[in-house]
């Protein structure tokens, strides 16, 4: 495949893996939309800040 | 306190469909199991994003982990790659899943194939849950 994003292949597993967690954990649509732009902004927020801190201090 | 335990035993009452029929149905389609239970909507989602994950992880060149006991981590790897039921059934008899350890998107791959079994894995208790009347 030629993506070669590291953010786009973040973003399109955090996609699914919100997607996937938000529908499992509730059961209204409204509740599993929420849940699962919580999972996506977490994913996304807590790999962004993570490739900051091994920025600068790298392993 | 009577009518308490009355309503405990009424939600717990004996699952109308066999829990193993739940399991496999499960296990081969992600999603099955909600859809076998009328849960369609979940069922959906289920279908359509875990095998995406799936052909995704292929696409991206990851690998089908073999299973190799004197390798705990390659075997976990497998276990979570054979929970994606009928797409690694497929994908294993077609030859898919070899991996390319030097692709950039290696990682990835094994990242999108590991995570797309044990969230079937995930769905499959999910399944469970609801047909014994927990859910």
């Amino acid at each position: 495949m030629s993506i070669q994003s590291h953010l786009l292949l973040m973003a399109v597993f955090a996609l699914f893996v919100a997607l996937v967690g938000g529908v499992l954990l509730k059961d209204t649509a409204r509740q599993q939309a929420r849940a699962g732009g919580e999972i996506l902004g977490g994913l996304m927020a807590g790999a962004i800040i993570l490739g900051w801190v091994l920025y600068v201090f790298p392993l | 306190m009577a009518a308490r335990s009355t309503v405990k035993r009424s939600t717990r009452a004996a699952p109308a469909k066999p829990l193993w029929l739940v399991y496999l149905l499960g296990w081969l389609v992600p999603g099955g199991g909600h859809l076998w239970l009328g849960r369609t909507t979940k069922g959906i989602v289920f279908l359509v994003a875990l095998p995406a994950m799936f052909v995704i992880g292929l696409a991206l060149e990851g690998r089908l982990f073999p299973f190799a006991p004197s390798e705990p981590l390659v075997a976990l790897a497998a276990v979570a790659d054979v929970a994606s039921g009928l797409p690694y059934l497929i994908a294993n008899t077609l030859g898919f899943g070899v991996g390319r350890a030097v692709a950039l998107t290696y990682d990835y791959g094994n990242a999108f194939l590991i995570t797309a079994g044990l969230l079937n894995a995930l769905v499959i208790v999910d399944a469970h849950d609801i047909a014994s009347g927990r859910k």
